[in-house]
């Protein structure tokens, strides 16, 4: 028996959820990469060549480099330092502003904003004044934006400073990288997509050279599954060659669903991901595998317990630990494992016996003998059916359950996503539709179709008039005559055409990347249409709303930031009517129009006047 | 310390010592809702009289109070309606008649009763069902289980602002049941607060001055000339002439205004902060007299799935918060002790007289005749023990039953009841203290300042330096608030360490 002991292996756990000073990250990762000569995991920074091309230049801009611990500003100031002929020396010191010479300024670099002393403060000012004029200074400064803001509301007054401080803050909200009038780039690393970066790290992970020191070790491949390693067989499943990557896939679907929701994934955190899906397994040391303690894993017979399905939730993983690491209390949000429906829970509970469930169990289950229906699952099954056993046992194939659900989710291919309704497993049901028929639809250019659409109107006019309707073809605005936190709001204001009509018109489109709702009131620019982002959380809330839920089943803070929307509706009615001379109040009656809901549930309005006397 | 103002000789009152320490009178089972509706009609009144926040002399308020018996009677004791509508179909002179017939017969606390006038006032019977309908559906609390007398429509202007009544066949009397002068304590407290001016501006448009089209509505229903023969009302006792509570109430008022809400939306909003302003209100002037100079403060906890350190220490802040009233009652009678009056009554020849005068004297104790103890001290334990049971009745529950009603406390997932924020607090909160945008730990910052609201770790200080928790917990706790006001629309998140608390009427960003 040949057993490797691949320095590669030690190397990725170091990136994996283990505990360490976060604050030493990028050093610790330096040392070891200069020690054992290993190659780093490379990831084209999007970026880099523009910020060295800009500081290359003879009228550079400062920039600022802001986003989440984790994003890679230190990463961004070293290469750009070293690009542009700073020494390794240099950087490796522990000042804390860095000058080098360019052609006509003087670069400035600080990775880290926060450890300016109060004796360097002075530093603020010359930025403040190189960002509104010339001063032969240019500055490349990383911060993450808390930190930012403070810095420089807290620096010393005076007139340019805290011009320059509400401009910055004005760039990190408003979501841009510049304004007219100030030499600067502001550079939000936390606006990089990390479901556009996920794929391109694994790629450089799988195909890591680092690899090569396992080709001739016994466990690699071994024709028995008792004597397969588990990492090995982790990286496969993760480059997917045989099932054309649905776990990436899929994996990049929930990614993309948490940036749309404004979760941003900082790069760290992937690694963090990669790492402990390849290596977790809750028996080893730091709950990582290392080459090592592979043969004991294998004589225990815990390979199972190694799933990459469950490592993605972090479940190799201490209860607290999952919590407190960001990317797991992400991802567990999605509530895989937990949620399942009927289907799904027949395959794996009754599949085996079940003459219309057998193919799809063998299929699913019984031909991944590895994290699949293994001898322990069937027989903890039986067993469970039998109703022969005790709590513990029955938790026991419970939880098996659980990461099943989990691999399932991860597995089912794309013809049997519609059967199988594979985000039944999440607690978004309606999550791979929004992907799909909105987001990705709208980022090939393509239309929402009209049926999804009217699904939403239906929901939103069901939310804010409180009444079970059905119409989908307008929004109905209506007001329940007190306060717009009264449930029920019968006093009709207006509806809004859904299909283009005067300038009226509902539609989805995709702004600054993501899909937005657009209610337009009017062929005036004055009037501009009320957005409503429409994330996941939100557009599932609606679609339930307008399958039947109640409002406030669901989750009473979507109702509240729906009511905020209504509220800006009204709004911009009351706008609408003053802009176009509309909005006269007759003196001398009162036109009260109410809701009515009629027996197909549609709304219709009934007029009652008064005449004053 | 400051001085308390001069007891009005027209309060009648067993004792004074509630009254002395917090105004006459907080008063539990008023929700916060109706201490505005009363307020309301004080302002009403005053306005109408030309003195809108115009005390004059300190704590003689005198208003009227209008009964509105008509509209009251066709709102909420008019159980026929809609049974007539359905028995005389489609004829609509058979409908009015018999509902007029039905209405002179049956209504209550009216001598003299014609309701024909209503006839000639609308298209049709149907239509005026439909108009009372929908007028009810506004009524203040939704479907509560209130007396009818005792329900309120929704304050659209003058003609909708009345007083709780007590009915009796034809006759009404003012028993103050729900009405028990907390909105005449707010009327007192904005009249001596720096921004009573902008107040009056804004509910006078709002309001007051009786031009929306369903105030104008509410006056069809009602006769001419019955609004102008109200009783006139003698008003509460408020003890400081100025203190920063009132200000800070005036000034979260503009906040509020100042968000150009649609419609009445701010209302609601109102009535939260009224109440919460009211609840540290009364924990400050409790806190005078125990001489602790400590600011006030609540810890909150931002609902966890799980039991937390942050829910027991919410807990806990809850219950001392709400034993500061008992306690102060104790501090303000015994406290007598230590004076030198009383030195003077024990030391004087005959004690018990003695005690006896310096209690009334101090007290305004009226059953001194009744009493039963025999020596000086006894007469002051006694005496105490009359104060703490009448205390008992209502103000000591204020904290409590207010705390619950703006959504300030909760027994969610527990059986203790702590310091837990609702959805539509957090709200509040947000409207009356984010101009635009704030920075989330200056949000925290401006919370703790402003209500000594204690959520995230810079807040909990002196806390964590006692070693009652860990930073961790706090901080967990700040996470908590900021990802539920982002799921409210309230909050931008721009990374894991900056976060935009957002006010969401002023906002032209996309949301």
């Amino acid at each position: 028996m040949v057993i490797r002991n691949a320095d590669w292996v030690n190397f990725l756990r170091q990136y994996g959820p283990i505990p360490r000073n976060d604050n030493m990250y990028d050093e610790a990762i330096q040392r070891s990469i200069e020690k054992k000569g290993i190659e780093p995991i490379k990831v084209e920074p999007e970026y880099l060549s523009g910020l060295i091309d800009n500081f290359k230049t003879g009228y550079p801009r400062s920039v600022i480099l802001t986003g989440t611990a984790g994003d890679g500003k230190t990463f961004y100031c070293r290469e750009v330092w070293l690009a542009l002929g700073g020494s390794k020396e240099d950087w490796d010191n522990n000042e804390t502003i860095k000058v080098l010479p360019l052609k006509n300024h003087s670069l400035y670099v600080i990775k880290d904003l926060s450890e300016l002393s109060d004796d360097n403060r002075y530093i603020i000012y010359d930025m403040a004044e190189s960002i509104k004029q010339d001063n032969g200074k240019v500055f490349l400064v990383a911060a993450n934006d808390g930190q930012l803001i403070e810095k420089w509301k807290t620096a010393e007054f005076n007139y340019i400073v805290s011009e320059v401080a509400g401009f910055i803050e004005d760039l990190l909200v408003s979501e841009q990288q510049y304004k007219e009038g100030y030499n600067l780039q502001l550079i939000n690393l936390s606006r990089t997509n990390s479901a556009k970066i996920f794929p391109k790290i694994v790629e450089s992970v799988v195909n890591h050279p680092g690899w090569d020191e396992c080709q001739n070790c016994s466990f690699k491949e071994n024709e028995s599954i008792y004597n397969r390693c588990p990492i090995w067989e982790n990286k496969k499943r993760l480059e997917g060659a045989q099932d054309e990557k649905i776990l990436q896939e899929r994996l990049i679907d929930l990614l993309e669903l948490c940036e749309l929701n404004e979760v941003h994934i900082p790069i760290r955190q992937l690694l963090l991901l990669i790492s402990n899906m390849l290596l977790g397994h809750p028996e080893a040391r730091d709950k990582l595998m290392s080459c090592s303690q592979i043969p004991k894993i294998l004589e225990d017979k815990s390979s199972s317990s190694a799933s990459i399905y469950r490592n993605i939730f972090g479940e190799n993983l201490s209860k607290r630990r999952r919590e407190t690491t960001d990317i797991f209390s992400t991802l567990n949000r999605f509530g895989i494992g937990t949620e399942s429906n009927n289907f799904i829970d027949n395959i794996l509970i009754f599949g085996e016996d079940d003459p219309e469930l057998k193919d799809i169990f063998n299929k699913y289950m019984t031909s991944d003998e590895f994290y699949g229906a293994d001898e322990t699952y069937k027989g903890d099954q039986k067993a469970y059916l039998e109703g022969e056993v005790s709590k513990d046992e029955s938790d026991r194939f419970l939880n098996r359950l659980r990461s099943q659900r989990q691999r399932l989710f991860f597995t089912v291919d794309t013809n049997d996503i519609i059967e199988i309704q594979v985000w039944d497993l999440t607690s978004f049901k309606y999550a791979g539709e929004f992907l799909e028929s909105v987001y990705r639809r709208l980022e090939n250019e393509k239309r929402v179709q009209p049926k999804i659409l009217g699904r939403l109107v239906k929901g939103i006019n069901r939310i804010s008039t409180g009444l079970l309707t059905k119409d989908s073809d307008v929004v109905y605005l209506s007001t329940s005559g007190s306060h717009s936190q009264s449930k029920i709001s019968r006093v009709y204001e207006t509806e809004i055409s859904v299909r283009p009509n005067r300038g009226e018109s509902v539609n989805i489109l995709l702004e600054n990347g993501k899909p937005v709702l657009n209610v337009n009131m009017s062929l005036s620019d004055e009037i501009g249409p009320v957005s409503l982002k429409l994330h996941l959380v939100r557009y599932e809330f609606i679609s339930r709303v307008a399958e039947g839920e109640l409002p406030g089943s669901f989750s009473r803070e979507c109702y509240e930031d729906l009511l905020a929307f209504k509220s800006r509706l009204l709004n911009q009615l009351e706008y609408r009517r003053k802009i176009e001379g509309a909005y006269e109040t007759d003196p001398d009656r009162l036109v009260l129009e109410l809701l009515r809901i009629n027996n197909e549930g549609m709304l219709y309005r009934r007029t009652v006047e008064v005449d004053f006397e | 310390m400051m001085e308390r103002l001069p007891r009005p000789k027209r309060i009648d009152s067993s004792m004074w010592v509630d009254e002395a320490i917090w105004g006459h009178r907080f008063y539990d089972e008023q929700s916060p809702w109706l201490c505005i509706m009363e307020f309301l009609n004080v302002l009403q009144s005053e306005y109408q009289d030309g003195r809108a926040f115009k005390e004059g002399a300190f704590n003689t308020l005198r208003y009227t109070a209008y009964p509105r018996m008509y509209l009251r009677n066709i709102l909420f004791n008019n159980p026929q309606m809609e049974l007539i509508e359905r028995n005389f179909q489609n004829d609509n002179n058979s409908q009015w008649n018999a509902w007029i017939d039905e209405m002179n017969k049956n209504s209550g606390g009216m001598n003299v009763v014609d309701f024909s006038y209503l006839k000639k006032r609308f298209t049709s019977y149907q239509d005026f069902v439909e108009i009372i309908n929908f007028l009810r559906s506004t009524t203040i609390e939704g479907e509560n289980n209130k007396r009818w007398s005792s329900q309120f429509i929704f304050p659209y202007g003058p003609d909708c602002l009345y007083e709780d009544l007590r009915v009796t066949g034809n006759s009404i009397s003012n028993d103050r049941r729900f009405f028990g002068r907390t909105g005449e304590l707010l009327y007192l407290m904005l009249s001596r607060s720096n921004k009573k001016d902008d107040i009056l501006k804004y509910l006078t448009n709002k309001v007051l001055d009786g031009k929306s089209p369903f105030n104008r509505l509410v006056a069809q229903l009602q006769p001419e000339g019955e609004q102008y023969d109200g009783d006139k009302r003698e008003g509460g006792y408020l003890p400081y002439s100025n203190l920063p509570e009132y200000d800070s109430l005036s000034e979260d008022w503009i906040n509020l205004f100042n968000c150009n809400m649609p419609n009445y939306d701010v209302f609601p909003h109102l009535v939260n902060i009224t109440g919460l302003h009211m609840i540290i209100y009364l924990l400050n002037r409790s806190k005078e007299v125990l001489n602790d100079v400590n600011k006030t403060t609540f810890i909150l906890e931002i609902i966890a799935p799980q039991k937390t350190i942050i829910r027991d220490l919410a807990s806990d802040s809850y219950s001392q918060n709400n034993n500061l009233s008992k306690q102060t009652i104790e501090e303000y009678v015994l406290g007598i002790k230590n004076t030198e009056e009383w030195n003077r009554v024990i030391t004087s020849g005959d004690t018990y007289e003695a005690a006896r005068d310096l209690i009334v004297k101090v007290f305004s104790w009226k059953d001194d005749d009744k009493a039963k103890a025999t020596t000086a001290d006894g007469l002051l334990d006694e005496f105490y023990k009359k104060a703490s049971a009448r205390h008992k009745q209502h103000v000591q529950n204020f904290h409590r039953v207010w705390g619950r009603e703006i959504g300030l406390v909760s027994k969610r997932s527990s059986r203790r009841l702590r310091y837990a924020p609702t959805d539509s607090l957090l709200k509040a909160l947000v409207l009356s203290n984010v101009e635009t945008k704030m920075e989330f730990q200056e949000f925290l910052d401006c919370l703790y300042k402003k209500y000594g609201f204690i959520i995230g770790d810079r807040q909990a200080g002196s806390l964590l330096e006692t070693g009652q928790a860990d930073m961790e917990a706090f901080s967990e706790n700040a996470v908590r608030l900021e990802e539920r006001l982002s799921s409210m629309g309230l909050l931008k998140r721009l990374s894991d360490a900056c976060a935009y608390v957002e006010n969401p009427f002023v906002r032209v960003v996309i949301r």
